[in-house]
C-alpha cells in the first residue's frame, strides 16, 4: 500500500479513505487493483470516524451523497478521494447502493455492507471491483454497455460475480487519456 | 439508442432530482430536470424530451394536471409517474389519463435499470411503428412500393450490388438521370441492410431553399429564427439507427455541403440555435442528375465532400438503355392504374408496345408512368393501343429527334414508311432506299409488326 509522501511529480494517485469500522485488508485489495488495473497510485488516509452525520433514520440507512460531500470537503492530499464504508448506503432514488460517485468530480464512495460473502477473497474481489468503477466515474466515464466491462451498471451481488475484474479496451484507453490529461 | 434519448425529470425535490439525474447521466442519457409542473412545461416548450419522469405529489401543478397538459401538446409522449406514498390509487388515475407506467421511490437498482430497458424498447417500437405507418403511407401515395422491377440486364447488375453494399454503412452516391427511380434504389438498400428496422428518411435538396434545408436537415430550437416558434427535430436527428437520403444532393450550397460533411464525419452536430451537441447514427445514401465530378472541376461542388458521399457508386441507366424493363414496367402500371380507376384492361396491343419501346423517353420511368396513367383514364377499349399513346408517337415528336439515338430515328423512319404505305413491304423498301430483305431483317430485329 502506498503511503503520503511517497509519490513521485506526474504519477497518478486518489486518496483513500476509510471511514468508520472498515476491513483493513480489503481497504488494501482495493488499492492494489486501483494501482494494477487504472496504474492510480492509491495512498490511505488515517481513519475517519463513522459517519453518523449521513445516517437517515427512517432508512435504517446511510446517505452515500452526504458522506461523498464530506469526502470532497478533505483539502489534503490527492484531488481524488474514495471512501471505503462498512454501513448499508442508499440514495434518494435508490433502495441501496454498492457505491456512489461524482460523475468527473472529486469523491466517490463505496461500500462493504452488501459485498460480504463467507469467502473473504470474494468479498475482497467485489469490492475491488465496485472501487475501480466508481474511481471510473470519478474519471468522467460514464456506464459502459459492454457487458463484460467493469464500467458496466451491476445492479446485482450475482451480477457483479458474473462480471470479470477488467476494462474493456475502450475504457481502460479513455481510463489512460483522462490520467495522462490530468496527471500529465 | 439512450445516447439520443432525452430525459426530463420533474419533481419537487431537489435531491431526487439531482440523484436521478447523476443516474441517468452515468447511464449515458441527455438528463434536464424542472422543480415544478410550470418550469417543466416550459422546458417542454422549447425542447420536448423523448421520456418524462414525473413525481405525482408537488405543490401548485401536480403530476397529474402536468401530465394532462402535456399530453395536450405532446400526445406521444412517455411519461411514467413517481410517487414516494404508494398511492395507486392516483397511480391508476395517472394511467388513465396516459401515462405509460408508474414505480414507487425509492427504487430497487435492478428494478430501475430494467424499468428503463422496458421502456427504450417501448419507445423504439413506437418509432418503428411511426416509420412504417409514414412509408406505407407514402408508398400509397406514390404507388412506389413494389416498382422496383428488376428485368432488364442492367437493372440485374444493381439489384446484385444492392445486395452487395446494403449490409455495410458506408455512403452510396446514386447517379442517373431524371426519373430513373434513384429513390427506388436507395429505399431498396435500406430495406436490405441491417438498418432496415430505423426510419428512412428522404429530403428533397433541390426543392428547398438553403436557410430551409439547414433547418429541416439539423432542426432548430425554439427562437432561432423568425418563426421557429417551437423546437423542432431535424433529419439528421430522426435518420438516428436508419438511413438518411439526400436526393439532388447536387444542388447543395458549398456552405451547405462544409456543414454536412463535418456532420457525417464527426455523427454529432448542433440544432440550429442550439448548443448542444446531438449524436446521430445514420447511413448516408445520397442521389444526383447532376456530373458531380464536372461541377468540381468548376468549382461548384467540394471534393472532400463528394469523396465521403461517393466511398460506393451505383449508376442507373435510363430507360432508353434497359428497353427491355419497358413492357413489364408499363404492364405494371396499366394494373395500377386500371384496379384505381375501376377500367378491366387486358394490355397494351403489339403495336403500343412498339410505341411505347420506339420512344426515348426524357423523363425515364416516371414519364413511363405518368403516359401510361393517361392512357389508362382515355381508354375506350379492352387494350390500350397506339392511339391512345399518341403523345409520344414520334412523328408528333420532331422536337425531340435531337436527342434521339440513331437506332430509335431508324425505328421511327421505318414504321413512318409502313404506315404510309399501309405496310406493304415492297412499297416501304422502295421508298425507304433499301432492298425487301433487309426491310423484313430490320422489322424483325425490331419486332415491327401490324397488329
Amino acid at each position: 500500500m502506498a503511503r503520503k509522501g511517497s509519490r513521485k511529480t506526474g504519477e497518478s494517485h486518489i486518496d483513500i479513505v476509510p471511514i468508520g469500522h472498515v476491513d483493513a485488508l480489503a481497504v488494501s485489495v482495493v488499492a492494489a487493483n486501483l494501482q494494477t488495473l487504472m496504474g492510480l497510485n492509491a495512498d490511505t488516509l488515517p481513519l475517519h470516524p463513522e459517519p453518523e452525520y449521513a445516517y437517515l433514520a427512517v432508512r435504517s440507512q446511510y446517505a452515500a451523497g452526504k458522506i461523498i460531500k464530506e469526502l470532497e470537503s478533505i483539502d489534503e492530499g490527492s484531488r481524488f478521494k474514495l471512501g471505503i464504508v462498512q454501513c448499508d448506503l442508499c440514495t434518494p432514488i435508490l433502495k441501496f447502493v454498492f457505491g456512489e460517485s461524482q460523475l468527473g468530480g472529486k469523491a466517490a464512495v463505496i461500500s462493504l455492507h452488501r459485498l460480504q460473502d463467507k469467502d473473504p477473497a470474494r468479498t475482497y474481489l467485489r469490492a475491488a471491483k465496485i472501487g475501480l468503477h466508481e474511481t471510473g466515474h470519478l474519471l468522467g466515464i460514464g456506464h459502459c454497455q459492454t457487458h463484460d466491462c467493469l464500467m458496466a451498471f451491476v445492479s446485482t451481488i450475482e451480477k457483479l460475480d458474473g462480471q470479470p475484474a477488467r476494462f474493456c479496451t475502450a475504457c481502460q484507453y479513455e481510463i489512460s487519456r483522462t490520467l495522462k490529461y490530468i496527471f500529465g | 439508442m439512450k445516447f439520443s434519448t432525452r430525459i426530463l425529470i420533474v419533481d419537487d425535490e431537489e435531491m431526487i432530482c439531482e440523484s436521478l439525474q447523476a443516474w441517468f447521466v452515468r447511464d449515458g442519457y441527455q438528463v434536464e430536470t424542472a422543480l415544478s409542473g410550470e418550469a417543466a412545461l416550459k422546458i417542454v416548450e422549447n425542447s420536448p424530451a423523448d421520456i418524462y419522469l414525473v413525481d405525482i405529489k408537488m405543490p401548485h401543478m401536480d403530476g397529474i394536471e402536468f401530465l394532462t397538459r402535456l399530453k395536450e401538446c405532446q400526445p406521444n409522449a412517455i411519461v411514467v409517474m413517481m410517487t414516494a406514498h404508494g398511492t395507486v390509487q392516483t397511480a391508476v388515475e395517472a394511467m388513465k389519463r396516459g401515462a405509460m407506467d408508474y414505480f414507487c421511490k425509492p427504487f430497487d437498482p435492478d428494478e430501475l435499470s430494467l424499468f428503463m430497458e422496458r421502456i427504450l424498447a417501448n419507445k423504439a417500437l413506437r418509432e418503428e411503428n411511426n416509420t412504417l405507418k409514414e412509408l406505407l403511407s407514402e408508398s400509397n401515395q406514390q404507388g412506389l412500393s413494389e416498382v422496383f422491377i428488376v428485368h432488364s440486364e442492367p437493372m440485374r447488375a444493381i439489384f446484385s450490388k444492392i445486395e452487395e453494399v446494403a449490409p455495410s454503412s458506408a455512403p452510396i452516391l446514386i447517379t442517373g438521370e431524371t426519373g430513373v427511380g434513384k429513390d427506388m434504389v436507395a429505399k431498396a438498400i435500406h430495406f436490405r441492410s441491417e438498418r432496415s428496422c430505423g426510419p428512412f428518411l428522404a429530403v428533397n435538396c433541390g426543392s428547398l431553399s438553403e436557410s430551409i434545408l439547414e433547418s429541416e436537415l439539423f432542426g432548430h430550437e425554439k427562437g432561432a429564427f423568425t418563426g421557429a416558434v417551437k423546437a423542432r427535430r431535424g433529419r439528421l436527428e430522426m435518420a438516428h439507427n436508419g438511413t438518411l437520403f439526400l436526393d439532388e444532393v447536387g444542388e447543395i450550397s458549398q456552405k451547405m455541403q462544409v456543414s454536412l460533411l463535418r456532420a457525417i464525419e464527426e455523427k454529432s452536430f448542433l440544432r440550429l440555435g442550439g448548443s448542444q451537441p446531438i449524436s446521430s447514427d445514420f447511413r448516408l445514401i445520397s442521389a444526383t442528375h447532376r456530373d458531380l465530378p464536372s461541377l468540381i472541376k468548376e468549382k461548384q461542388f467540394r471534393d472532400d465532400f463528394y469523396y465521403r458521399i461517393n466511398v460506393i457508386t451505383i449508376d442507373v441507366p435510363p430507360l432508353r438503355e434497359r428497353l427491355d424493363d419497358i413492357p413489364v414496367l408499363a404492364d405494371h402500371f396499366l394494373k395500377r392504374y386500371a384496379e384505381e380507376t375501376g377500367k378491366s384492361l387486358g394490355g397494351f396491343t403489339h403495336k403500343a408496345i412498339d410505341l411505347l419501346s420506339s420512344y426515348h423517353w426524357p423523363g425515364n420511368i416516371r414519364e413511363l408512368r405518368n403516359v401510361v396513367e393517361r392512357a389508362v383514364v382515355i381508354a375506350r377499349g379492352r387494350m390500350i393501343g397506339a392511339e391512345e399513346l399518341t403523345f409520344v408517337n414520334p412523328r408528333h415528336d420532331a422536337g425531340l429527334i435531337g436527342s434521339a439515338t440513331l437506332r430509335e430515328l431508324e425505328i421511327n423512319q421505318i414504321k413512318a414508311a409502313l404506315e404510309s404505305c399501309n405496310w406493304n413491304i415492297v412499297r416501304s423498301s422502295k421508298r425507304l432506299g433499301i432492298d425487301r430483305s433487309t426491310l423484313m431483317r430490320k422489322m424483325k430485329r425490331y419486332r415491327l409488326d401490324r397488329c
